[in-house]
């Protein structure tokens, strides 16, 4: 309310008097040529300060550092990958030993339970199940890992190919790409994986990169695609830029982000994924190396009398597939130029 | 404008040696549709027959409404969208029929600025970087202290500091953009600069910075602009020649000035009297024209004058059978180098024809015809 | 100058405000950023059959105002304190309900993008009746003529054959005129538009500026207009308010404001404009910098750092506004001044 009265009328002629009649005293010159300054400098384009620029991926990092939601991921993550490199150095008992043998009766009691020095126990062979869980960290890691790397490598190769060549040879890559993804993925890798001689790690990797390939080829090209109609590539064109420069230099940084965020969700999936494949015995059958997915599958016959020896290892699935995908998520809040302020 | 033509060999001293030469260029967009083989069932005709002529050292301005294919004459006029039909004759080479390696190098010497000063600046590049692309692409980067000196240059030239080389596009305001957007089109050291609308895209006191920065580099390097716009004020306060474009083709054309004072097009009158002017003792006294209905789709053109279908004054005859081609006419305070395509255009300038009531006949949007279901826009094909 | 006093006083003066804004502030408060003032102590009255526009560059508070008047803001994040007086109830505390029956009925509102305003999957004719059927318990049947006749006022050709179609198969000024059809849909006492023009050429333009117009003198609707385009403003309002930063700058009868303008902001928005009717070659004087450079209003005129009229008080302390409800200012060393 008060800004509308009109008390203030005195006052502010008050200041332009005093100005103007400093001005007439000779303090023209000083003042006149500060505001002028200032002005002409301002006229150009306004003001830009002399912080070297921060780039898009800083400012989301400045944004994440700050996310609650991202850092918990992180910390999920962070301290599963860390477990699975020094696993094999603080597991309490080596994987293929069975120090709680004698304790295991076939009939009266198949698992051994919790005691000093196993404090979960043992499994149905009397091997350490705690020792087991930790290094069956690594196979999980690896697994998930390397297929989604593949997986990314295939489908960024065939989603740029689509992308950037367009045309027939965009049809063609995606039409296989079709034919591929209208398979329930799960089924994909189960005949992917059965196809081998011996099933091992191995067959688990490609079985799940192939799964993976389609989703981010798909995703590569669609977001290269709007690369491409975009005013910047045009902008680029128009200047001459070489096609290929332009494809790598333009197109993809600027198409890579969704595929990023869709890399560490399929991390998730991975994992996952592996451990159902494990679980109905296309993984490793190799005992000396434990996976958590391949823990699942051998619980099976206990399930009643033992529910915790599936239990943890499905615990530890959860908790790292939450991890990656808490990161995917909060990583794809950062990178979306709408939350950008 | 002096400087150009002492560069240029057989420039008249007048300045009117041409520096690019459109003749009927047509740039038309299959409509596609189909659900496994896609068939062509028609064309949007963005341009449909423009012959265009600007001159050495001036600006020439292209005004029409949203979609009547402005922006695509601009591209296709740099080869940046290809002309179905038609050529580009820039300095003596037709563009319009050059193609890979030959285009790419041509091109340091037509650029383009863009409306859209965010979109049109990869937010992954420095300043720096967006500068150097082109002056790398053709091969101008060699010594590294001239480039380092080109780059503080072109700085200066368009009101930016030097620090804003590090910065990234996302760090700057509206009007910071697209003088970066300018610089970068400067930096190739280009003749013709086509401008898509420059200014839109601004707020109302960053456009008058924009617009002086766009006249105080013509003075002082000579070049030559293609500004495209929507806005009419605008266009006319920077423009030497006026071209109105409507539905694909142009219906009128003169100097700037005598546009304003003597309009001879049914469709420049009526777009003249609806630019709002900041007076409102203008606004209260003047005479509307207004128009019913929209535009018509340019994938279905009217037959005969394509303005037929809202022109107030359109005759029986003649009018919606056959097309008006661009004549000079002999009407008071017409110059020799005012030409406009309407069939009636003395009469209605002598008052003999009055303007009368036109019945709106709607129009559909999107580009084809049936209106009864859900229809979705051809999907656009841009190829690099 | 007893004609520009005069004239200054924008027409219907006289009568009892329909909607009074006062003081109204709206702060927005995210997430680890500081507190943002968008729109920071605006007053300004309407009265019936009076055409007030608010004027201003992107980011000056326009459309918060308008939304936080209609109680359409979004829930959280932000803080809306001051009054908006319609018809003797302030509108900023009347609860949801209440707010959602005015809505619509008493006061209505067009927004700029008409397609996004309109619901994509319901077709033109439903969605106008629909509104009918809420606020004045119309039926369908009854609704039906109604909306024909509504959608030929607006100058919908072929309105019946209309009614079936949908949003996207209309063009943008048709359905700009569906949106305001459905605007006049229960007689509202007060439209508020936001760029109800800015997203169409300029020839449509002015077909709707001319609806718009003819509606307000036929009807006596109150109508706010909101536009950053001066010559929107000089054609069609009566009451002219600038904003800057989230304050009223200057306001004004158009004729007054237009002829004397008196803040330096204002003055530099005239001058910046390129005009039709203006020769070749004049160079525009823009007004320097960009919002980007803006003071502080609590210590400051925000406007100082691109003012060529500033003065040592500018950058010390809040101009205060000097004027009335009707005409007045809010700078230390005004322009012009003959009045
Ligand atoms: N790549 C494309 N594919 C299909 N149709 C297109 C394409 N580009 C433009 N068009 C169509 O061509 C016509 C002319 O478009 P253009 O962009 O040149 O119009 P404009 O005059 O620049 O309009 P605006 O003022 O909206 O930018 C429009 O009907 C548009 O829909
Ligand atoms: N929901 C919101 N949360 C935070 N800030 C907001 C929100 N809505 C608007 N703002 C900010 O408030 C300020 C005023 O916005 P407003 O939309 O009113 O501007 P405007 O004057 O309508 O501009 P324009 O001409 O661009 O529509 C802007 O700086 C905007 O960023
Ligand atoms: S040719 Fe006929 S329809 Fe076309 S502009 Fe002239 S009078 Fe109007
Ligand atoms: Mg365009
Ligand atoms: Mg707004």
């Amino acid at each position: 309310m008060n800004d509308t009265t009109n008390h203030t009328t005195d006052d502010s002629t008050d200041h332009s008097t005093d100005d103007r009649t400093e001005d007439a005293r000779g303090a023209r010159p000083t003042f006149g040529q500060r505001r002028k300054d200032r002005i002409d400098q301002l006229a150009t384009a306004g003001t830009v300060d002399d912080e070297p620029g921060v780039s898009l991926i800083r400012s989301a990092w400045k944004r994440l550092r700050r996310n609650p939601i991202f850092l918990i991921g992180a910390a999920i993550t962070l301290a599963f990958i860390v477990l699975a490199i020094i696993s094999p150095w603080i597991a309490p008992w080596d994987v293929t030993a069975r120090p709680l043998l004698d304790k295991v009766r076939p009939q009266s009691n198949p698992v051994p339970g919790p005691e000093p020095g196993h404090f979960l126990g043992a499994d149905d062979r009397g091997r350490d199940l705690f020792s087991r869980l930790l290094v069956g960290s690594r196979q999980t890691l690896i697994v998930g890992v390397v297929a989604t790397l593949f997986g990314l490598l295939g489908g960024l190769t065939l989603g740029t190919i689509a992308g950037a060549v367009g045309g027939w040879v965009d049809s063609l890559v995606m039409r296989i790409v079709d034919v591929m993804l209208s398979i329930p993925s799960l089924l994909l890798a189960f005949t992917v994986a059965s196809l081998a001689r011996n099933p091992s790690q191995w067959t688990l990797v490609i079985a799940i990169a192939i799964i993976q390939v389609p989703i981010f080829a798909r995703l590569l090209r669609g977001s290269m695609l709007a690369q491409r109609a975009s005013d910047h590539v045009l902008a680029a064109r128009s200047l001459g830029v070489r096609p290929t420069a332009i494809v790598f230099r333009h197109m993809l940084p600027n198409a890579l982000g969704p595929v990023i965020v869709q890399a560490t969700l399929s991390l998730a999936v991975a994992i996952i994924d592996a451990a159902a494949l494990s679980f109905l015995g296309l993984g490793n059958p190799d005992q000396s190396q434990p996976e958590w997915g391949q823990m699942l599958g051998r619980a099976q016959p206990f399930i009643t009398e033992a529910p915790h020896l599936a239990f943890y290892p499905a615990g530890c699935i959860i908790v790292v597939a939450l991890g990656f995908t808490l990161m995917g998520e909060s990583l794809r809040e950062a990178l979306d130029p709408k939350t950008r302020r | 404008m002096t400087q150009t033509s002492e560069s240029s060999s057989d420039a008249t001293s007048d300045g009117t040696d041409v520096l690019v030469e459109a003749s009927d260029l047509e740039v038309y967009f299959p409509i596609k549709s189909g659900i496994i083989f896609d068939r062509t069932v028609g064309h949007v005709r963005a341009v449909d027959g423009v012959d265009l002529t600007i001159h050495r050292g001036e600006t020439y301005g292209l005004v029409g409404e949203s979609g009547c294919g402005k922006s695509t004459l601009g591209k296709a006029i740099l080869n940046l969208e290809p002309p179905t039909a038609g050529s580009v004759v820039f300095d003596g080479t037709d563009i319009a029929s050059l193609k890979g390696e030959d285009l790419r190098r041509e091109r340091k010497r037509f650029q383009m600025v863009f409306q859209d000063p965010m979109s049109s600046l990869d937010p992954r590049q420095t300043v720096e970087n967006l500068l150097l692309e082109g002056m790398r692409a053709h091969g101008l980067d060699t010594d590294k202290d001239a480039t380092r000196a080109r780059l503080r240059e072109l700085m200066s030239s368009v009101g930016l500091p030097v620090a804003a080389l590090s910065k990234y596009p996302h760090e700057f305001s509206g009007g910071q953009r697209q003088r970066i957007g300018i610089a970068r089109a400067l930096s190739v050291g280009p003749d013709l600069i086509v401008a898509d609308e420059p200014v839109s895209a601004l707020d109302v006191s960053i456009q008058a910075q924009v617009i002086n920065l766009l006249q105080d580099l013509q003075d002082e390097l000579g070049l030559t602009y293609l500004v495209v716009a929507h806005d009419l004020a605008v266009v006319r306060h920077i423009s030497d020649r006026i071209g109105v474009m409507y539905l694909g083709g142009l219906v009128e054309e003169s100097d700037g000035a005598e546009l304003y004072d003597v309009p001879l097009h049914p469709y420049t009158r009526a777009l003249m009297s609806a630019v709002p002017v900041p007076d409102p003792q203008v606004e209260d006294s003047r005479e509307q024209i207004l128009l019913t209905g929209d535009l018509p789709s340019p994938a279905n053109p009217p037959s005969g004058c394509r303005f037929h279908t809202r022109c107030p004054w359109k005759q029986e005859t003649l009018c919606d059978t056959e097309r008006p081609q661009l004549r000079v006419v002999e009407v008071d305070g017409a110059s020799a180098s005012h030409r406009v395509a309407c069939h009636y255009a003395e009469q209605v300038a002598s008052g003999e024809i009055q303007p009368h009531q036109v019945e709106a006949v709607s129009v559909e949007s999107g580009f084809t015809g049936p209106v009864d279901g859900p229809d979705a826009p051809p999907e656009a094909y841009v190829g690099v | 100058m007893t004609q520009t006093q005069h004239t200054n006083r924008p027409r219907g003066g006289s009568s009892e405000p329909l909607l009074s804004v006062r003081d109204l502030r709206v702060t927005f408060q995210r997430q680890g950023e500081e507190e943002f003032h968008a729109v920071d102590g605006v007053s300004f009255d309407v009265r019936p059959g009076q055409t007030v526009g608010l004027v201003g560059e992107s980011g000056c508070g326009k459309s918060v105002t308008s939304l936080a008047i209609m109680g359409l803001l979004p829930g959280r994040g932000n803080r809306v304190s001051g009054s908006a007086i319609f018809d003797g109830e302030d509108l900023l505390t009347l609860s949801p309900a209440a707010m959602r029956d005015r809505r619509g009925s008493e006061i209505a509102m067009i927004f700029q993008d008409p397609l996004s305003s309109l619901n994509p999957v319901i077709s033109i004719g439903r969605q106008v009746t629909e509104v009918m059927e809420r606020h004045q318990g119309l039926s369908r049947k009854q609704a039906t003529p109604k909306a024909v006749e509504l959608l030929e006022r607006v100058g919908i050709p072929d309105p019946k054959a209309r009614l079936l179609n949908y949003p996207h198969q209309l063009s943008g000024g048709m359905r700009q005129r569906a949106l305001i059809a459905m605007a006049l849909a229960c007689n509202p006492r007060l439209l508020i538009a936001d760029e109800p023009t800015t997203a169409l050429d300029v020839t449509i333009q002015a077909q709707i500026l001319a609806l718009l117009k003819e509606l307000v003198v036929d009807t006596g609707t109150a109508l706010v207009m909101i536009t950053h385009d001066l010559g929107v403003v000089a054609g069609l309002c009566d009451e002219v308010n600038v904003l800057y930063g989230g304050k009223v700058v200057e306001r004004g009868g158009r004729h007054g404001l237009f002829r004397d303008p008196r803040h330096p902001y204002t003055v530099g928005l005239l001058n910046s404009i390129p005009r039709l009717d203006a020769a070749r070659g004049e160079k525009l004087s823009p007004v320097p910098g960009s919002v980007a450079d803006n003071l502080p209003w609590t210590s400051a005129c925000a406007f100082a750092p691109r003012c060529s009229q500033v003065v040592d008080a500018c950058t010390r302390e809040t101009p205060q506004w000097e004027g009335d409800q009707v005409v007045g200012h809010r700078c230390f060393n005004p322009m012009g001044g003959t009045r």
